[in-house]
């Protein structure tokens, strides 16, 4: 049975891949797969892409997110360290019972 | 055009983004509009008040729910996060919180296609269709799409280009920065392209999934006439134009004629039974000095820069700066602009380049900084009074036309969302949040801003045939589309239909009316997202509301670089210099 880090991940890189197709970048996505050096997004892109997450999983800090990966080097992001994001806080609101 | 029935069986919208009868009367004059003329000479016009502030985001939404902004919630291109903090965040279609024509459409049944407009992401549970427009990028126009499965129809189609279609930044800066006189021209034929991949999807939906009410926003409009003014303007416009000049004049006339030609092919393709509205969120003017409000809180002692503030002002992170003698206004300023304040020096700051709104500091709980609630009213009433003594330094005329109080401008439950000043500027334009060396300056050249008279227009079955009605409200459109398609208009819905309805239209209306909707509060209502519980009305609800989870809501808040990106494109859309 699939645990839910791994429906997760399946989730967001399934996402990933059909947006990315759209945008006729043809590499795999994968966990290590940059958002802003590898899929060209801009953080206008990662902002709407965190508001239709939220529209599935529930709210998450990702206010908290943003500022700390706007103060790190590189300021990029890996599909795996979103998933991981994503799945630490829908996991903590699940142990929370607030879904 | 079609002869029209006699009563209307669906509706069309035709939103014109900014859309002025300054320009379009001469336009359709000089015949480069002469569908429209036409049809506003068959049908009805009248002069379309906005609401305050007259901006994109607050005005149609006030449009999609009869609504005033106090009472819908949105009030600019970004919403604060909570009513005393001072993040902002992007808004969404999640910060509108009334029923929309949208959703008043769908509960009756009725179909609906709405391509384009702002506050559509994430889009809402409509029965029909839903492109949303405004500040969505065009790699995540997938999402945006209502029902599941649009996207990749449309993607199907031969000219379909996301890229395009939706907004790119890549496009506009390219066209913008630096506004080079050889980007002119690309930059234009960019939005004629735009307007016209959207005809074609308004035209694929409208065969293969025709709708009763059916909507569209060309945003082109807007985004021409902040930039080429001074070439639509017949004031403005210069005497003796060099070649590249009248060029462009032609570029942007040709805009206007293929404008022209959509709203005649839309019109045709709805067909006789379809009433046709036709108006703009606000109206447009030239603007010619910066006001730099910021600059000004700050010599009155209402606001300090923070040390880094300061220093970042010298340089903009992209080799712009006072050393190179490049303008000090460099994107990265803009970004940072609102972090980089002395928050406990600080009792009232301007936010945004796009609202016109001051906003006031008050104390926290724990009493560390800002205005007592004592202050609060005194501080407020001194800065009112000041800021409408500011004039210009060469004409000696007043800058700041009106002060209007939250109360004022903002009656509603969100108020506590909105500034608690709003200015309107004597020249109709958009303050700048940045640091300037002088509280006004002026503009290079004549651009155009946003006026608080629009359009509307009317036309098709049930609609009066050549008249000119006495100004109405944004607000007035919401029910007078619902009554053209019969269904109710809830008994909150600020606004009221005009009298653009015929007697026979009118009639049937009157005689089939059923009760106005009254809808109980609900059990599972979305509150806004910012505002407390406490502070809200009785929720009410709406059924294309996909969130039913309370705790479902984004709260986003941008960092420097999505600010950043987010302020490139309010540059590229001439809200900000």
């Amino acid at each position: 049975m699939a645990t839910l880090s791994t429906q997760l991940r399946a989730e967001i890189v399934e996402m990933m891949t059909e947006l990315a197709g759209d945008w006729e970048y043809d590499g795999e996505i994968t966990p290590d797969t940059y958002l802003f050096g590898d899929l060209g997004m801009e953080s206008l892109d990662l902002v709407v892409l965190c508001t239709a997450i939220q529209e599935r999983h529930g709210r998450m800090p990702f206010a908290e997110f943003f500022a700390e990966l706007g103060q790190r080097a590189p300021k990029d992001l890996s599909v795996g360290e979103f998933v991981a994001f994503i799945d630490q806080h829908q996991q903590l609101a699940v142990s929370n019972g607030a879904r | 055009m079609p002869t029209p029935a006699a009563l209307p069986s669906k509706a069309v919208l035709i939103g014109l983004d900014g859309a002025t009868f300054a320009i379009l009367d001469d336009l359709m004059a000089r015949d480069v509009m002469p569908c429209l003329r036409d049809f506003v000479a068959q049908g009805v016009r009248a002069p379309l008040q906005s609401v305050i502030p007259a901006l994109t985001p607050p005005a149609w939404t006030s449009l999609m729910t009869g609504k005033r902004p106090g009472e819908h919630g949105v009030f600019d291109f970004f919403q604060k996060d909570q009513p005393d903090g001072h993040y902002l965040r992007f808004a969404s279609s999640q910060d509108v919180g009334a029923e929309t024509i949208w959703s008043l459409a769908s509960q009756s049944g009725k179909r609906v296609i709405a391509l384009n407009f702002p506050l559509m992401f994430p889009p809402p549970a409509v029965n029909g269709c839903v492109v949303p427009g405004g500040w969505m990028p065009w790699r995540q126009l997938r999402l945006g799409c209502y029902p599941p499965g649009l996207f990749d129809r449309l993607k199907a189609l031969p000219s379909f280009n996301a890229r395009e279609l939706a907004l790119d930044m890549a496009f506009e800066e390219k066209a913008i920065e630096g506004c080079a006189a050889e980007e002119y021209a690309d930059w234009i034929a960019l939005h004629m392209r735009r307007e016209r991949r959207w005809f074609e999807i308004l035209s694929y939906l409208m065969h293969e999934e025709p709708a009763d009410l059916t909507a569209v926003l060309f945003d082109g409009v807007d985004k021409l006439q902040h930039l080429c003014w001074r070439f639509l303007d017949p004031a403005c416009r210069p005497p003796n134009p060099s070649p590249w000049e009248a060029d462009i004049t032609d570029l942007c006339e040709a805009y206007f004629r293929q404008l022209d030609e959509l709203i005649a092919g839309i019109v045709a393709q709805a067909g006789p039974e379809a009433a046709i509205v036709l108006a703009s969120d606000h109206g447009f003017g030239p603007t010619r000095d910066v006001f730099y409000l910021n600059t000004w809180l700050e010599q009155q002692g209402y606001l300090a820069w923070a040390a880094e503030g300061a220093a970042n002002d010298a340089a903009d992170g992209r080799g712009n700066g006072a050393a190179n003698g490049a303008p000090r206004l460099g994107l990265g300023q803009i970004a940072r602009h609102v972090y980089q304040l002395d928050w406990e020096r600080t009792v009232a700051y301007a936010a945004t380049p796009s609202s016109n709104g001051i906003h006031l500091v008050t104390r926290k709980p724990d009493g560390s900084q800002g205005l007592s609630r004592d202050d609060y009213r005194r501080v407020r009433d001194e800065l009112a009074a000041a800021l409408s003594g500011v004039r210009h330094p060469v004409t000696g005329e007043a800058i700041v036309a009106e002060v209007l109080t939250r109360e004022a401008a903002f009656s509603g439950p969100y108020a506590a969302l909105a500034p608690d000043l709003t200015l309107v500027l004597a020249d109709g334009g958009l303050v700048s949040i940045l640091r300037g060396e002088s509280v006004i300056t002026p503009r290079a050249e004549v651009v155009g801003t946003h006026r608080a008279q629009g359009i509307f227009v009317a036309g098709g079955a049930g609609m009066r045939r050549g008249v000119t009605l006495p100004e109405c409200s944004i607000v007035d459109m919401a029910p007078l589309l619902l009554d053209c398609l019969g269904v109710p208009v809830p008994a909150d819905m600020t606004g009221c239909s005009p009298a653009a309805l015929d007697r026979a239209a009118r009639a049937r209306l009157d005689a089939g009316r059923p009760q106005p909707l009254v809808r109980p509060p609900a059990s599972n209502g979305q509150p806004h997202p910012a505002l407390p519980a406490a502070r809200q009305a009785a929720p009410v609800e709406s059924e294309s509301r996909k969130t039913t989870d309370a705790t479902a809501v984004p709260d986003i808040v941008f960092d420097a670089e999505a600010e950043e990106t987010m302020l490139r494109r309010l540059r590229a859309l001439g809200y900000v210099e």
